[in-house]
């Protein structure tokens, strides 16, 4: 559960997008330091516009964002680098001619500014992230030779490099294995444990995160519905939102189309 | 064949070379890297453009060059960055636009220059010593502002959303890369012609991607490569009475497929498809 009530992200009636195609409409939601937030919803449901709002790369059209304190309203926001940030998979070129260790140190150039070097400090803080990751023994491999679990691990090491407050990963089992997508799932857990991040996770795998998130925030344009996952996961809440009836049994969430016929 | 190094000519064709080598292949690994590959196509034509209107006018040909080629570059920019329409089609536009004033402007002159036609076809081997000082500064300019963001540059090629959400100014930075490429274009003109410039770019640095899968060992190999080439080059051109850009390129494409054919890379994936 969370550490604190103390809220590192708000939005206040905040409304995304450009003129006459609104992505997401008249969002109030916190998140507070410490708690591990799912955010999901249907394809096209502003998931990733509420992502790169959070990352300061979309201003509100209406309302206000706070990012730790800092109005973002003006893309100002001073604060990009204490979120640490996995992209989708498929956005970044993972053949890309670039070593294990050279893609985490792209973590610490933020923070460090312009005309600034990476030094041996910088350099150690990329190792310390890799270890997190356990991919330490692999710093010097061509990323494009890892399998892409091993590179989500990278990438996720990348944003712990930045020495972020808050990660905030973009489906990040989307493409993997199943095994990998476990070993992804369980690693980002690990890492709220014990480096006491705020995770902001968003993803299609309703059923791999309702057993571990503190609060699921479900969109579809506007926000559905935010709260603990057994509220939020409701048959009547996500018929509405999916389309189709869906039901939780104890260990799935299952696609019913007859569910009423069933009751 | 010692003799002619003996020549001023030679001496400042072999430096030109040198220089405009290393120079397009340091960018051209952001180049490659950031997938701008008909940026600098479409600069090189209009770069000549400006040259062609210098030599109309009487003005300074170089001058006008590296503003054509500035004005191409920031409009691509301008206009991907705000989504209005795709690089590659952007780019296609300015790239004929701007070929169609070159051949508009060499229409209008009263009488054939053949000084205009060495910026199209390059032509290391009549370099003069005031060219020669004009590329050495800019290529001190353009390599300097490289060394000085080099993180950022490599940043932006790699992810330019992410560099941007790690806190990286990351639009700046890719209007300073488009801005290199403009310079880069303009210093090699004379050396390997307008239609020629954009394989110095490209090949070393393509080159250089089949060999290694590191950054620095990528950005080493290019340079190695492209001066090489660009100096060979015009030591075959000399010696055997042949035009110099199309030496330096088709060396330069030479050494590529050689590279293709052998490249550690490639290998190792073959080894791997046949393992399974």
């Amino acid at each position: 559960m969370s550490d604190s009530l103390e809220p590192i992200i708000r939005f206040d009636h905040a409304s995304f997008g450009f003129p006459g195609v609104i992505a997401l409409k008249d969002i109030s939601l916190s998140i507070n330091a410490g708690e591990f937030v799912g955010v999901i919803g249907p394809n096209g449901s502003g998931k990733t516009t509420l992502c790169r709002a959070i990352l300061g790369l979309m201003a509100p059209v209406e309302g206000h964002l706070h990012i730790f304190d800092c109005a973002c309203d003006a893309l100002r926001c001073h604060h990009r680098a204490k979120i640490g940030y996995l992209p989708q998979k498929g956005v970044v070129d993972r053949n890309f001619p670039v070593t294990v260790l050279e893609t985490v140190m792209m973590g610490r150039y933020g923070a460090l500014g312009l005309f600034t070097r990476p030094g041996a400090k910088d350099r150690a803080i990329a190792m310390e992230a890799l270890s997190h990751v356990e991919m330490d023994k692999h710093k010097d491999t061509a990323l494009g030779h890892l399998s892409g679990g091993q590179q989500q691990r990278v990438f996720i090491a990348r944003a712990l490099a930045q020495q972020p407050k808050v990660l905030l990963l973009d489906e990040p089992t989307t493409g993997l294995d199943m095994t990998a997508q476990h070993n992804v799932i369980e690693l980002i857990e690990h890492l709220h444990d014990e480096l006491r991040l705020t995770i902001v996770l968003i993803t299609h795998d309703i059923n791999m995160i309702r057993s571990r998130v503190d609060r699921l925030v479900l969109l579809k344009t506007r926000l559905y519905a935010a709260g603990p996952p057994a509220d939020v996961l409701k048959p009547e809440i996500l018929s509405q939102v999916y389309g189709k009836d869906l039901v939780i049994t104890d260990k799935d969430l299952i696609i019913v189309e007859d569910y009423h016929h069933h009751h | 064949m010692i003799e002619l190094f003996t020549y001023d000519f030679m001496q400042r064709s072999l430096l030109a070379a040198a220089m405009v080598g290393g120079l397009c292949s340091v960018v051209g690994v952001f180049v490659v890297l950031r997938g701008l590959a008909f940026v600098g196509a479409g600069t090189a034509h209009a770069a000549f453009a400006g040259v062609a209107l210098g030599y109309l006018m009487g003005w300074p040909p170089l001058v006008l060059a590296i503003l054509f080629g500035l004005a191409t570059v920031w409009i691509t920019g301008w206009v991907e960055e705000k989504g209005r329409m795709k690089l590659d089609v952007s780019i296609g536009i300015l790239y004929t636009t701007t070929m169609a004033l070159a051949i508009l402007f060499i229409g209008l002159m009263k009488t054939y220059n053949a000084e205009v036609y060495g910026y199209l076809f390059g032509s290391v081997l009549s370099v003069t010593s005031e060219e020669l000082r004009v590329i050495g500064w800019l290529s001190v300019l353009v390599l300097g502002l490289i060394v000085l963001f080099s993180k950022e540059l490599y940043f932006i090629a790699f992810d330019q959303e992410m560099a941007e959400a790690s806190g990286v100014p990351a639009r700046r930075i890719f209007f300073l890369l488009l801005t290199l490429v403009a310079l880069t274009v303009v210093v090699s003109l004379k050396t390997v012609g307008a239609i020629l410039v954009f394989a110095m770019i490209l090949i070393p640095a393509s080159t250089a991607y089949q060999l290694t899968s590191s950054l620095r060992t990528l950005t080493l190999y290019s340079i190695v490569i492209g001066v090489t080439t660009a100096v060979a080059g015009v030591v075959i051109s000399a010696t055997w009475d042949v035009p110099s850009g199309p030496a330096i390129v088709l060396l330069a494409t030479t050494v590529f497929f050689i590279s293709v054919l052998f490249s550690p890379k490639r290998m190792k994936r073959a080894v791997q498809a046949h393992a399974h």
